[in-house]
């Protein structure tokens, strides 16, 4: 019975969400999804009617900054974490001697348990201007100026940004994946392993050919897990994207916003409005964010089942 | 015993009174007769010794089965020969191991070069996770012996080598979990025959096969002779006098005898010999 909660739960919250919502879903219409301008209007003077849902005059909500801004620092953070992850994990289980495997293994899991407020913190106060200061300029100005890498030119900024937002949301899926990628790695038998070492694979070669792709549906579903965690990180990101509505960041170091840190950071405001037409688009906003976490594990699953034919039976039968 | 392999061993036996014009034209004709020696070879796991002053040369192309009861050491001597045991903790040796005349464990050695000098097949298949030709090329892949469209050639000669070709070059992009596990082990020995070794070590090889699968993978290691030598531990005796051209019985850390593998089953010197070969200790 009690495995039906989480899933009750899950329902009962996208419909409450949806049906808040529903006004102004009708209402902002495709333009929330596509549109670039987050304008609350005049809270304070006229109210306008649109298809019979009051809202102040004025008011206009494109949240496709936002959307952009959460995929990708969220992408970023994947793309750091990933490698970093399945290299701590290979070290873990492979390379270091077992005490220091363990100290190093109870780093990882405490690292889980910080607070994402501290994590915001010291990013927005040391690891960001760090970064700014010492180390974007340089990666900045050595970028060549074609298409993908001009990305990584251009003004670096003060530290706040979608670059430091990625690296500060990295630290905190890589417990995740790390600390499951281990326990995967952990549960490969020998003999597979053995198998390559004695063919006169070397420990890279095993780890990449063998190790790694007998757990690759679980890393997958690591992944995913974090990824999870990324797109809806919000105290965070709000402290260190620049927490802005209307901008999708030009550069990987500028400022810029997510779905997340918007519902955080409006909410207050949007108790202003008393059409309660903005309450009602922060709940859309949320919709969103569920239905891009929803496709995110769809696609996720697609991929475990594309790669999942070659994989090891699970169990191992070795 | 069965006529076929009766034949097969005759003509392994004949090479040794070969017309001297075909000798001339044997390739190995300028290298050492012993292609592996061991040189009162000691080992231990720590305080604990497993093996002690094994003195044994194995003869370029001829079978040598190992015997001998569980926990005697047979596995730990073959896992030494291509040094699989040189990272588990505590592992010691004492004496030498040479391959052609140059220590296993010589400073200049490469630990990859030989393990694709001195391939291995294990007790259980063990293919990889990838596709059943991926899984044939692995090695060939690691070692670049082959590249693109030559790989296609090299799995479906080995594959063809070890009689799997016809019945699943169709599954060749599928998983080799789905096979049995007689064909799961042949794959497992295609993939070790395709970097070309001079030196199999077969640990058990048949031990979780069916008897039809056994049979064929008997008749497979007499045809990979004398191009390839081939050391098997065994638990069963009759595989042993089925394929081996030689034996050596290891009894409580210590090689008992050795020899010719009819000498020694049917007229052994030593007693533990005969008590085991006659199944009286086991």
């Amino acid at each position: 019975m009690s495995a039906f909660v989480p899933f009750v739960a899950l329902v009962l919250t996208v419909f409450v969400l949806a049906f808040k919502a529903w006004p102004a879903i009708t209402v902002n219409g495709v333009h929330f999804l596509v549109g670039s301008s987050w304008k609350p209007g005049n809270v304070y003077g006229a109210v306008s009617t649109t298809g019979g849902v009051a809202h102040p005059f004025g008011s206009s909500y494109g949240a496709w900054p936002a959307i952009a801004g959460t995929l990708e620092s969220s992408a970023i953070a994947i793309v750091i974490a990933v490698p970093v992850s399945i290299g701590a994990a290979f070290a873990l289980t492979e390379r270091l001697p077992r005490w220091l495997a363990e100290i190093l293994r109870s780093a990882i899991e405490i690292l889980a348990g910080v607070p994402s407020v501290l994590l915001g913190l010291w990013g927005a106060l040391t690891l960001g201007p760090l970064l700014a200061n010492d180390v974007y300029p340089i990666v900045a100005n050595h970028m060549p100026d074609v298409p993908f890498f001009s990305f990584f030119r251009g003004p670096t900024g003060h530290g706040e940004g979608l670059l430091t937002s990625g690296i500060v949301l990295s630290l905190m899926i890589i417990p995740i994946v790390a600390s499951t990628t281990r326990n995967l790695f952990a549960q490969v038998p020998a003999l597979p392993k053995e198998g390559g070492e004695a063919l006169g694979m070397t420990d890279w070669e095993v780890g990449r050919k063998i190790t790694i792709p007998w757990v690759r549906a679980g890393i997958i579903g690591a992944t995913v897990l974090g990824l999870g965690r990324a797109l809806g990180e919000t105290i965070a990101v709000a402290m260190i994207s620049g927490s802005l509505l209307n901008t999708i960041a030009p550069n990987i170091y500028g400022t810029m916003g997510t779905v997340a840190a918007t519902l955080v950071t409006q909410l207050d405001s949007a108790f202003a409005d008393g059409t309660g037409f903005e309450v009602r688009t922060l709940a859309e906003l949320a919709v969103v964010l569920v239905i891009v976490v929803l496709i995110v594990n769809t696609v996720a699953r697609i991929i475990v089942r594309r790669t999942g034919h070659l994989a090891a039976p699970v169990g191992g039968v070795i | 015993m069965d006529p076929v392999l009766e034949a097969q061993r005759d003509q392994t036996h004949s090479a040794s009174e070969m017309d001297p014009i075909l000798e001339a034209l044997d390739p190995d004709r300028t290298r050492p007769a012993d292609v592996l020696h061991s040189n009162s070879l000691s080992l231990a796991f720590g305080e604990k010794a497993v093996l002690s002053d094994v003195n044994i040369s194995f003869r370029r192309g001829t079978i040598t089965a190992l015997i001998g009861p569980t926990g005697c050491g047979k596995s730990t001597f073959l896992r030494t020969i291509n040094r699989m045991n040189d990272k588990v903790s505590g592992f010691r040796h004492g004496g030498d191991v040479s391959l052609e005349g140059e220590s296993i464990w010589a400073p200049t050695r490469n630990l990859l070069l030989l393990r694709r000098r001195v391939g291995m097949l294990f007790q259980r298949p063990n293919p990889f996770p990838m596709s059943i030709k991926d899984n044939v090329v692995a090695g060939v892949k690691a070692h670049q012996i082959a590249k693109g469209k030559q790989l296609d050639v090299v799995a479906e000669e080995r594959l063809r080598q070890v009689g799997l070709w016809d019945a699943i070059k169709d599954r060749l992009n599928e998983s080799p979990y789905r096979l049995s596990g007689g064909q799961q082990q042949l794959l497992c020995l295609a993939r070790a025959l395709a970097v070309g070794p001079e030196v199999l070590l077969l640990d058990e090889p048949t031990s979780s096969l069916d008897p039809i699968s056994t049979e064929v993978v008997e008749a497979l290691l007499r045809e990979l002779t004398p191009a390839l030598t081939l050391i098997i531990v065994t638990h069963n005796l009759g595989q042993a006098r089925r394929v081996s051209d030689n034996t050596m019985f290891l009894y409580q850390g210590e090689l008992v005898e050795h020899g010719p593998t009819a000498q020694l089953f049917e007229h052994p010197k030593e007693a533990h010999t005969e008590n085991y070969v006659t199944g009286r200790i086991g």
